[in-house]
């Protein structure tokens, strides 16, 4: 390429630029436009009365001393919305679930009443004054114990149900079962291995926890008619078409806007009772209304993720080289079917669970029950059950090394789908388009000294101290999704993309995806540059406002890039089909004649004759064109991806756990991603620094406890583990390329990577420092005093 | 106090009275002589803190004017937790007025300490204020008042006007663990004091 | 309802004039009375750090302060920091060291920081690490959080050296 050349190509900083993040300026100034800075004229304000108890009947709600506060305008209960059938929602997981419980309470600060003020203070002090009398019931915590015969009855609304969308129940608390795979066969290698292993592996509740915790302020236009809420959803159009199926609204009366979101980590996927009470509320009164949640009520209420109880089997040979994998969990889903998932795949993509490894044989089962519990089960960071699918395979194949006595590295070498064998199709059913695995070990092998590390961790041992060395070889499934396999409510899982460029060259693209700090305004820009020759400074990005953009299902899952990017490429090409034509009619050529060259088209053999895409932007708003060209250079694309995209990474983690604390230091982690083409590699280095972190956060510290009556036991900061920049460790990232064959541009996602592929990895770590001892059983999260307990258990740690 | 001990000492034994003083506090039921179950209602920008306790009269001494009681309370939502231990005694003074002082363990957990030794002596200095100046009415409406050439009154500088942590008028009864935040007030002072020492 | 009580102090160098109820908080009245937004609500706990302001020259979560404890106080919001229209150098280094992704933290790390780098204008990371350790961040892992602090700590000691 001539100097001249790249000259160009740098100036567009397109796909591959470390561009700064357009988002920046309004932030570091303190100018973002998230939720609860909205305030409208006449604004009222939302507080709900939650439930104290789990489970208990509600014998009476006595408004009246709420309403003699000064300032509180009304108070609502399921009887006020009832008579506009608003008492009740669907959730994203074909169930239903109360908007303002509906003569019970099924899990502890369930949302009761909605108390409508004048402010905050006068909201939460009337939410204080309403008095309800509830008969407490009997709870159901452990989801091990839901499924038994005397076991209370959480949900007595469907108990005469025997599907409630996802196949026959077998339990008034069982939800559903999943299957996928060939179990006899599978049963067949297991009785016949040399080898089996088996382990309980849990992954237990947590929460996504954003900074910003959810709320949305709706305002009903009485007048025209018209519902305009900002909300802080991921997903802005689902949410759209959920609340016009709710309040009957038509759909083109309903405008839902993003704004700027505090982080969502999949918490703020679904749709909320607060949210649709807000609406109600609006509707009722006229004027607009603010809800926003507290801390404790968002750890506490909404979207939780995991509570998955599994047992994971592998049968080998004596090598170690997998034969069969039998993988099953009991999923806690809280007292309603509110986890996101698409409506073919109950269990999430759960059936990944082959990670990285040719394993010929593989079955696997979940039961979902309820329990009264806050509902959800959101993919936090991940795609739905994938964290938890890559936890038991990587967890697994450990337990695998240390039983036959193989190296841990060596042992995923042997199992590894091989560079010929892609695309790949799993014992599951899924086909892995690309991969390079053992380049990607090898080369963190090598970044981290691994043999000398080895040597490092038997030296010590001989001495008495605990080191440990977790590998994690991880991969993952995101860009949900194809739509014959996908959907939510019957919506496919496509995404779209409008493009529109304007006479002088500049231009704006919408998206039906929702940034919430990944950056989109620069990143898709940085697409639509490379795509177009247009400078991506001066390629605007909109999202999140469901009147200007595209249908989409938007950002969750890592499915932006997978989906939303591959849309934004394509609309791209649609335009550059069209610039081309207008190229040849100005410069007086064939089609054929043109080639591409960064920003223009030129004329093979002559490249003086060229129109820049700017020339090309004018030339299609003058009268300028071919005939029976329609005027104008724009093109709107809804991509429908052809498969999922399926990233893939090799860490190393090394910790040093003091045997007399149970601290446990991470000394170095070393993260190598392949997310195929790298659109933004200052952006993606941001992305596994943070997924890294909230990896870090799970494995070492986090679970929303509860007692045996469902209370919270830590519900809060204060109890909460969010990583400080103290504990946070230092990141060493790294990375290959493998573009993914059937993206518009390779790209593959990347953000939950470092969150699906860490939390083994430090799991991994810990179990393997004490892996000399014949230990393979660790449960998450190893904060100090577990590690502590399980040394004292040994008796590691006498003096 | 402008009031002999013997005024104050029975202000101070009579647990009702005491509670009256305080700002937010409330007895909702008196057990037997020496036990009691009460409230104390502090808010807090939109929250709202009611602590709901035992109290238990652990010395009731005359001849000492010596009050000795301990509480221990929690928050509705289980957020908070809160423990005292307290010593009061009612001292003559050398102008034959009266003092009140006294010494206490108290502890605060959960939600309500996160709000930081800098608010919480703001508060309690408040309600402090405002415990000290009913106190001291009352003690003082149960003599005649002392001759204008009489001592100083330190609690008769007006009251705040309103109190930060508590929008509920003084409630009738007395609660030993409306005492708390006099309490945490020292405690704190203490924590931060300790840097110093 | 308690009687209101008018506080006035100085906002970002401005005389402000409030009228609030004892018990409000100094971030609703920054947010809502004030609308400096800035400020953020994380946690109401004093643990996320998102609401932190510099009152009276100390770094301070405004979520646990009340607004009539600042009478005649001196407050630094977010807002106050780019200086007719020029950003300061903390602001310039986030954007450069990709220091924030949703950006609800960054109002208050940069305040906090502030803080710190007049306290400490030279920090070494362990430093930062410690110092910061008041503000949560769920997005960024801190890493170049602490590289921006140390960029704009190099930025400001050579503006002053100069």
């Amino acid at each position: 390429m001539s100097e001249e050349t790249l000259q160009r190509e740098n100036k567009l900083e397109g796909v591959g630029a470390s561009r700064k993040r357009k988002e920046d300026a309004r932030f570091i100034r303190g100018q973002g436009s998230y939720v609860d800075d909205i305030k409208l004229p006449g604004m009222l304000f939302g507080a709900i009365v939650r439930s104290p108890y789990a489970h208990a009947r509600i014998k009476s709600i006595d408004k009246s001393k709420a309403l003699k506060v000064p300032g509180v305008v009304a108070v609502l209960t399921a009887d006020d919305l009832k008579p506009v059938n608003l008492h009740w929602m669907p959730t994203l997981g074909s169930d239903v679930q109360a908007v303002l419980a509906d003569k019970k309470v099924w899990f502890q600060l369930q949302e009761v009443a909605f108390v409508l003020a004048t402010d905050r203070y006068t909201a939460a002090d009337g939410a204080e004054a309403v008095e309800v009398d509830y008969e407490e019931l009997p709870a159901v915590v452990d989801p091990r114990k839901a499924l038994a015969a005397d076991a209370p009855v959480i949900r007595e609304d469907i108990a005469d149900k025997d599907n409630v969308g996802h196949g026959p129940r077998t339990h008034p608390n069982h939800i559903f079962t999943w299957e996928a795979g060939d179990k006899a066969g599978t049963d067949a290698v297991f009785a016949s291995a040399a080898v089996t292993v088996r382990e309980e592996i849990l992954n237990p509740r947590v929460h996504p926890c954003p900074l910003e915790t959810c709320g949305c302020v709706a305002s009903f236009d009485k007048v025209r008619g018209q519902l305009t809420v900002y909300m802080t959803s991921q997903a802005p159009h689902l949410v759209r078409t959920v609340v016009a199926m709710l309040s009957g609204i038509p759909e083109s009366k309903i405008r839902i806007v993003g704004g700027d979101i505090g982080g969502g980590f999949g918490n703020k996927v679904p749709v909320y009772p607060g949210y649709v009470a807000a609406i109600v509320a609006s509707i009722v009164t006229g004027v607009p209304v603010k809800w926003i949640e507290s801390r404790i009520d968002n750890i506490s209420t909404t979207g939780f993720a995991r509570d998955y109880h599994g047992i994971g089997e592998l049968a080998a040979d004596s090598n170690g080289r997998i034969k069969a994998l039998r993988f099953s969990a009991l999923a806690d889903h809280g007292a309603f079917n509110a986890h996101v998932s698409a409506t073919k795949l109950p269990a999430g993509l759960f059936s990944i669970c082959t990670g990285s490894y040719d394993i010929p044989k593989a079955y696997c089962r979940v039961d979902a029950v309820y329990t009264n519990k806050a509902p959800g089960g959101v993919a936090y960071r991940c795609s739905l059950r994938v964290t938890e699918a890559v936890y038991l395979i990587e967890r697994m194949i450990d337990v695998l090394a240390q039983k036959v006595g193989v190296d841990k590295a060596e042992i995923r070498r042997r199992n590894f789908v091989k560079p010929e064998q892609f695309p790949y199709t799993t014992a599951l059913g899924w086909t892995l388009d690309s991969g390079n695995y053992h380049v990607a070990l090898d080369k963190v092998l090598k970044a981290v000294d691994y043999d000398g590390l080895r040597a490092e961790q038997a030296a010590k041992r001989a001495s008495g101290q605990l080191m440990g060395i977790g590998i994690s070889t991880f991969t993952e499934i995101v860009g949900a999704g194809p739509t014959k396999v996908c959907d939510i409510l019957g919506i496919g899982l496509f995404d779209s993309c409008d493009i529109r460029v304007n006479p002088t060259g500049s231009a704006i693209a919408r998206l039906g995806t929702m940034s919430q700090g990944q950056g989109h305004a620069t990143t898709y820009a940085q697409i639509i540059a490379t795509e177009l020759g247009l400078p991506s400074e001066e390629i605007q990005i909109e999202e999140g406002d469901t009147d200007k953009a595209p249908y989409g299902a938007g950002t969750w899952g890592s499915r932006s890039t997978p989906v939303g990017g591959a849309a934004a490429a394509r609309a791209a090409r649609k335009i550059k089909d069209k610039a081309k034509k207008i190229a040849a009619h100005l410069l007086e050529v064939g089609e054929r004649d043109l080639e591409w060259d960064v920003d223009r088209f030129r004329v093979k053999g002559n490249p003086a004759a060229a129109k820049t895409m700017k020339e090309i932007a004018m030339a299609a708003h003058t009268s300028n064109l071919p005939d029976g060209m329609e005027k104008g250079l724009d093109a709107t694309e809804y991509y429908d991806p052809p498969n999922m995209t399926f990233p893939f990474g090799a860490y190393v983690c090394v910790v040093d756990i003091d045997k007399y604390t149970g601290e446990t230091k991470v000394r170095r982690f070393y993260a190598l991603d392949d997310c195929g083409t790298r659109i933004n590699p200052m952006i993606i280095e941001g992305q596994i620094h943070g997924g890294l972190t909230e990896a870090f956060a799970v494995a070492m510290g986090q679970a929303v406890p509860f007692d045996d009556n469902g209370n919270h036991l830590g519900n809060s900061l204060m109890d909460y583990f969010l990583p400080t920049s103290v504990e946070t460790p230092k990141w060493e990232t790294d990375f290959t390329v493998t573009p993914s064959p059937h993206h518009p541009i390779g790209a593959k996602g990347v953000a939950e990577s470092p969150h699906v592929g860490g939390i083994p990895c430090f799991t991994n770590a810990v179990v393997d420092a004490f892996a000399h001892l014949g230990v393979t059983h660790m449960d998450m999260p190893h904060t100090s005093f577990r590690v502590w307990q399980h040394c004292k258990s040994l008796g590691v740690n006498k003096r | 106090m402008p009031a002999g001990p013997a005024a104050a000492w029975e202000v101070l034994a009579d647990v009702e009275l005491v509670a009256a003083c305080m700002p937010g506090a409330k007895i909702t039921e008196r057990i037997d002589e020496r036990h009691y179950k009460g409230t104390v209602t502090v808010k807090l920008g939109p929250a709202t803190l009611s602590f709901r306790g035992d109290v238990e009269v652990k010395q009731l001494d005359a001849a000492n004017r010596l009050l000795s009681m301990a509480a221990k309370g929690t928050d509705g939502s289980g957020s908070s937790a809160a423990s005292l231990e307290l010593t009061a005694v009612v001292r003559a003074t050398e102008d034959g007025s009266s003092a009140l002082t006294g010494s206490c363990q108290a502890s605060v957990s959960g939600r309500a300490a996160t709000f930081g030794g800098r608010m919480i002596d703001t508060v309690a200095d408040q309600i402090l204020r405002q415990f000290a100046a009913n106190f001291a009415a009352r003690v003082q409406a149960r003599q005649p008042p002392p001759p204008a050439s009489g001592p100083q009154v330190p609690a008769a500088q007006s009251p705040p006007a309103t109190s930060p942590a508590s929008e509920a008028p003084p409630a009738a009864a007395l609660n030993a663990v409306a005492l708390l935040w006099v309490v945490a007030k020292q405690w704190f002072r203490g924590v931060f004091s300790r840097k110093t020492a | 309802m308690a009687k209101k009580q008018a506080v006035s102090f100085k906002l970002n160098g401005k005389d402000v004039d409030v009228v609030v109820e004892p018990r409000e908080l100094l971030i609703h009245t920054l947010r809502e009375k004030l609308q400096h937004t800035g400020p953020h609500i994380g946690c109401e706990t004093s643990h996320c750090g998102a609401c932190t302001v510099d009152l009276n020259a100390m770094s301070v979560k405004s979520c646990t302060v009340l607004t009539v404890q600042c009478e005649g106080a001196c407050v630094l919001t977010i807002e106050g920091f780019a200086q007719s229209g020029e950003l300061h150098a903390l602001q310039e280094s986030f954007h450069l060291d990709h220091a924030l992704q949703c950006g609800y933290c960054t109002p208050g790390m940069i305040t906090r920081a502030y803080r710190l780098l007049k306290e400490n204008p030279n920090p070494t990371e362990e430093e930062i690490r410690y110092w910061m350790a008041g503000n949560l961040c769920r997005c960024t892992g801190y890493q170049n959080i602490v590289k921006a602090v140390q960029s704009a700590a190099r930025k400001l000691s050579s503006a002053a050296a100069a």
